[in-house]
């Protein structure tokens, strides 16, 4: 191993377990005791790096939890899940399902359906702009055609199912937000994110639209992603789904 | 390979997202804007458009905090694509990293760790920078660091370091005046003994920004205003290598933007008085 490899992975080692910290007096100027505190600020600094990134992409689960309590959740992940990038934007990916396995949030089961809405909600704020398209051009598709349409949606669409009601508690948390903060907790919700010019949205969707949504995401025809909102319910009304989808700009063109 | 790009000049402040509504509206006059590369390795978005509107009125210089340019083990090839593409997206006036590694054996710290200033090291970061260059076809800056450990097998100065990549790469420097400072203090050495060591040619950008006190140590911070000792380092500076694009940096506990305007403002007139005192 070069000198300069084994210099970096003493100081890792020591970065993520403390008590290998002595093995840095080899490399380090200074008593054991100022190697001890100045490799401190450094284990702090990454602690430090792991929640600013987790709180950006998990503002309301910070919120819910509290600061204190949220700091020490993120160094558990960081210890569990460390960093593999530069580039943080893509750290935190795994938190719903560290959250579902973390013994102290037992007591908060939405939490794992909660973290997987703010991710859908992260990715979409950094999605690619929606392409310009005319939704004339869906009307001229022939009548025996229009089954198999298969839709594009914009990027950062995605659908978050749960069985508590995420999208209530992620809305009453937004800043802003002056409503009443009741939460009827008996109540599943299936959260439909979306991206309008640079706003990102969370709407409650209907089963009905959410499997048609569902479907039509996965690839699915018009025709096939129709018959699974109707079997989800029979009263499915795909006219006013598509209206929504397309005056929001959630579709942005469709292939045959 | 360009060289120092001429048209930037004067000094710059970091456009971070509080800031972007009262900057896009009021647009003061400064020379540059400053932005975290990898905040920007996004497709699209509300931050991407700030960017290109920031672009429209001001030049950029894009500032990397996570390529890692001394990692021992590998060059993250993807992190550099990223970074090439907002490069070619961007089209920045200054594009900046630093000495230091982040990351090793896949594991990252997102920090800025400091190096041995080796021969071994030396070879790795020229050998790395000048892929870098090759790669994003212009020249870039490497900045010092501050640093709260000292490594015993250092054969250098991180000074004496860096002019030596900049020797055999053609990179430029960018001189954080402030790390500068923060070293000086927490290793004990003279600062402007380590300016005699760097050529004015070399040095593309300067930085200044706050640190705090923490007992023995100063740590590098990014919250608070430019103390007088890095002012007057600033004064040495700008006398030795002339007025270079200057960098009020920021980014902890943002302020209000007149202060930080009112911190350029002051490097301004320091720059333009010791440059005419030359």
């Amino acid at each position: 191993m070069s000198e300069l490899l084994a210099f970096e992975t003493d100081f890792a080692a020591a970065l993520r377990e403390r008590g290998r910290t002595p093995q840095m007096q080899r490399w380090l100027a200074g008593s054991g005791e100022l190697v001890e505190s100045r490799m401190a600020i450094y284990r702090a600094n990454m602690v430090a790096a792991a929640d600013k990134a987790l709180a950006s992409a998990y503002p309301v689960i910070r919120q819910v939890v509290g600061e204190d309590f949220f700091h020490g959740l993120a160094r558990e992940y960081q210890r569990g899940t460390p960093s593999v990038s530069g580039d943080l934007t893509g750290f935190g990916a795994t938190f719903d399902a560290f959250l579902a396995a973390f013994e102290h949030t037992a007591s908060m089961p939405y939490l794992p359906d909660l973290a997987r809405l703010e991710w859908a909600v992260h990715r979409a704020y950094g999605a690619a702009d929606a392409p310009d398209w005319d939704a004339a051009t869906l009307a001229a598709v022939q009548a025996e055609q229009q089954a198999a349409i298969r839709f594009e949606w914009a990027p950062g669409t995605a659908l978050v199912s749960s069985t508590y009601p995420i999208v209530r508690i992620w809305t009453i948390h937004q800043p802003g937000y002056d409503g009443e903060f009741s939460v009827a907790w008996d109540l599943a919700d299936t959260a439909l994110v979306s991206r309008d010019g640079f706003v990102v949205t969370v709407t409650d969707c209907s089963p009905a639209d959410a499997a048609f949504v569902g479907a039509s995401l996965a690839g699915a025809t018009l025709a096939d992603a129709a018959a699974a909102a109707l079997a989800a319910d029979p009263h499915f009304d795909l006219g006013a789904l598509l209206g929504h989808a397309l005056s929001a700009r959630l579709i942005c063109g469709f292939t045959l | 390979m360009n060289a120092a790009n001429p048209s930037v000049s004067g000094t710059g402040i970091g456009l971070r997202q509080p800031h972007y509504r009262e900057v896009f509206e009021r647009l003061p006059p400064l020379g540059f804007l400053e932005v975290h590369s990898e905040n920007f390795f996004l497709e699209g978005g509300a931050s991407m458009h700030a960017l290109e509107r920031a672009r429209a009125a001001y030049p950029i210089s894009l500032h990397g905090v996570g390529l890692s340019l001394g990692s021992a083990d590998t060059l993250a090839g993807e992190h550099l694509a990223r970074l090439k593409r907002l490069v070619d997206r961007v089209e920045p006036a200054l594009v900046s990293e630093h000495l230091c590694w982040g990351g090793v054996g896949g594991v990252h710290f997102n920090d800025l760790l400091p190096l041995p200033y080796t021969g071994e090291a030396l070879a790795l970061l020229a050998d790395r920078i000048d892929h870098v260059q090759a790669t994003l076809k212009r020249r870039i800056l490497v900045e010092n660091l501050s640093a709260y450990v000292e490594c015993r097998h250092s054969e250098m100065t991180e000074t004496a370091f860096l002019a030596e990549l900049a020797r055999r790469t053609g990179c430029g420097l960018l001189l954080d005046v402030n790390n500068l400072y923060v070293n000086a203090i927490n290793f004990g050495f003279d600062p402007v003994a380590r300016l005699a060591e760097l050529d004015a040619a070399s040095i593309g950008q300067m930085h200044l920004a706050g640190h705090t006190v923490a007992g023995d140590c100063l740590i590098d911070t990014h919250g608070s205003l430019v103390c007088d000792p890095v002012w007057s380092l600033y004064e040495e500076a700008c006398r030795r290598f002339g007025a270079k694009p200057t960098l009020i940096e920021w980014d902890t506990d943002l302020p209000a933007l007149d202060v930080l305007l009112s911190q350029a403002a002051q490097a301004d007139a320091i720059a333009r008085r010791e440059v005419a005192h030359v």
